[in-house]
This record gives structure tokens, sequence and C-alpha cells, in this order.
């Protein structure tokens, strides 16, 4: 429960920035994410005579993370429909918090890609840079990349949040700082990030791009701090974890050049959610393979 | 667009439903063959059929994500 309220901490940074961002819309947002995950989980194990266990903090966390890791232009009910989606379908099904096969929040993201691909245009400047450049929409820069093939948003933009992105991964800077508290007090298997930050910058400077802009760009932060890292959906053991982020590192990169999507329908340029999905799958293997031997 | 999220996310529950009744019935009738008891069997039967749901729903909404032009 500590690391529960520890982590809602260490994302305290970056929802603040968020609603210094996006203002009303970004509150609302925030609040339909959380109210809507605590009220699922409270309502599914009182329907399934489970004992309620919404105080212990981690349906909040889920909630806040969907809600950091969508559109400010998400319709208030796409993002409710998802959060519930992933309480439910992410963790409840197989027993609650600890058998989960799956991160929640991205489980639920993963619908809301699926189920509402719409809602997440258009991107939107954060209210304060919106003067400035006399736009309100503008392409992330993970989309310019894939537009124009340059890596042209300053990296200085990016590290302090002056770009169109999901709430939460506008500000590098506000997530550094989370993360920061989170390798301090050691709520976090610290392997995990630093192998997937290792694989994106070793990949990105092989092919030829600037490392920073995708250390710095799309929800590889956000993910790879808070996400990735999640005790429940990640491996116990050093070397595991190792493996865990380097597979998270290739998929992202891989994502990031050839993409997986369907023009007209789905046209993602991130790949954070698919790439930590699909290795949670691998999670219990590595676990039995990489699991110490006893002296 | 609302239709399109409707039909959607009912072929999401449809896939969870399908997979989980139907791997639930097979399970089951495996841990019987084998000699397990019919009602430990059914509960492992259905663990199993929640898990395997799930990851069929994942492996569903990925490939419709990235193949799903294909088809439309």
């Amino acid at each position: 429960m500590k690391m529960m309220y520890g982590m809602l901490m260490a994302l305290a940074p970056a929802t603040l920035y968020a609603l210094y961002a996006y203002r009303l819309e970004a509150l609302l947002l925030i609040l339909t994410g959380v109210i809507s995950a605590v009220a699922a989980e409270a309502l599914f194990q009182k329907l399934t005579g489970r004992k309620i266990t919404v105080t212990d903090g981690s349906a909040a966390i889920t909630g806040l993370l969907l809600s950091l890791a969508v559109s400010v232009s998400t319709p208030l009910y796409a993002l409710a429909v998802s959060a519930a989606f992933g309480i439910i379908a992410g963790k409840q099904l197989l027993g609650g918090l600890g058998k989960n096969l799956f991160n929640p929040a991205l489980f639920g993201r993963l619908f809301y890609l699926f189920v509402f691909p719409d809602s997440i245009l258009p991107w939107k400047l954060p209210v304060p840079w919106r003067e400035a450049v006399d736009t309100t929409a503008a392409a992330t820069p993970l989309e310019a990349l894939r537009e124009t093939g340059e890596t042209s948003p300053e990296i200085l933009n990016m590290f302090l949040g002056r770009i169109p992105g999901t709430l939460g991964e506008i500000s590098a800077l506000m997530l550094l700082i989370g993360a920061a508290f989170l390798i301090y007090k050691g709520y976090v298997r610290w392997r995990i990030p630093a192998s997937i930050f290792a694989t994106v910058l070793v990949v990105s400077a092989i092919a030829g791009q600037n490392p920073l802009f995708h250390f710095f760009a799309g929800s590889l932060m956000l993910g790879g701090f808070f996400m990735a890292t999640d005790p429940m959906t990640s491996p116990r053991f050093p070397k595991g974890q190792v493996v865990f982020g380097i597979g998270i590192g290739l998929i992202i990169m891989a994502m990031r050049f050839w993409g997986w999507q369907t023009p007209g329908v789905y046209e993602f340029t991130e790949g954070t959610t698919f790439a930590i999905l699909t290795m949670n799958l691998f999670v219990p293997y590595l676990n039995s393979k990489f699991r110490p031997a006893r002296k | 667009m609302i239709v399109d999220s409707i039909i959607r996310l009912t072929s999401v529950v449809a896939v969870i439903l399908i997979v989980a009744l139907g791997w639930s019935r097979i399970g089951a009738a495996r841990l019987k063959k084998k000699g397990v008891e019919e009602s430990k069997a059914k509960s492992e039967a259905k663990k199993s059929a929640t898990k395997y749901s799930l990851i069929a729903a994942f492996l569903y909404m990925v490939a419709m994500v990235s193949v799903a032009g294909l088809f439309m």
C-alpha cells in the first residue's frame, strides 16, 4: 500500500503539469479515469462477493495512468469505458491484484486505441504554448517523424513539455522528477527502464537518428518508468528484467520505424502499449528461465 | 463513429466469451480424461479459460489494429 501511494506521489509532477497544460479538460479526464477505475473495481468485487480492496490505491493508479496515457481530445465516456475494461478484464477476472497477466492500465489503453481510435485526434498543443505558434492542433513529434522523416521538434521543447501528446507524456522533465523519486525510494525495478532506454538509444543511434529525440518522444518515459515496472507484471529476477526491458525497447523502436497501422482507421506512431503488453506475456517464462539457482 | 465503436466493443467481448466458454469445456474434458476429479477439473479449466480468453482478446485487438485495413 505504501508503494501504491508512493507511485501516486511520483505521478504528481506529470499530473500537475497536465493540469497546467490542458486546464479543465485535463482535470475532467483525470477525475473520470480515476473514478471509473475505482468504481469498476468496487462494483465488480461487490457483485462477485469478494472483499472490496479499492483503498489499496491500485485501482486509482490504474485510472490515473490510463488518463495520463490518453489524448486531451478523448471523450469522457470513452475513457470511462476503457478504465472499467482495464480494471475488470485486465485485473479482476484473473483474481485481482498480483494475479493479473497484463498491466491493467495498458490493457485499458489498448482497448481504448482499438475501440475509440477516432477519439485520439486532434492532438492539441498545451494551452500556454498555443498563442506563441498561433495554432491549437499539431502533429506529435513521432507523427512529424513519420510524415517528414525528420526528428524535427526541438529537444528542449520535448523536455519541458511544449509539444502535443497524451496528458502525461508531454513533459519529460516532470516524468524524470517522478521517476527519480521512485528510484530513490526503491519502488521500481530500475533494470527495466535502464534496459529499455539503453536499447532505444542504441537502436536509434544505429539507425542514424537522434537518440535524444527518441528518448524524449512519445510515451517511452511514461511507459518505461511507470508501467513496465509494475511489480505484478514484470520479471522478478535481474536477468529477466534486463531481457524484458530489451524486448520492450526493440518492439518500441520497430513500431516507430515501421509502425503497426491501418491507414484511415488506425494510425498510431507509438508502440509503448503494444511493446509492454507483449512482453507481459513472457513474464512467467522469464521468471522461470532466469530464476537464480539455489546454493 | 459511435456505431463503429459499439461493433468493436462487441467483437472484443465476443472473442473473450467464445474463447472462455470453449476452453473451459475442452479443458475440463481433458482434465477429466486424465483422471482429475470433476469439480477440481472444472475450476482448473475455468482459470485457464479466463487467462487464454484475455490473451486471445489481446492478440485480436493487436491483429485488428495492424491488419484491419485488409478487411475494410
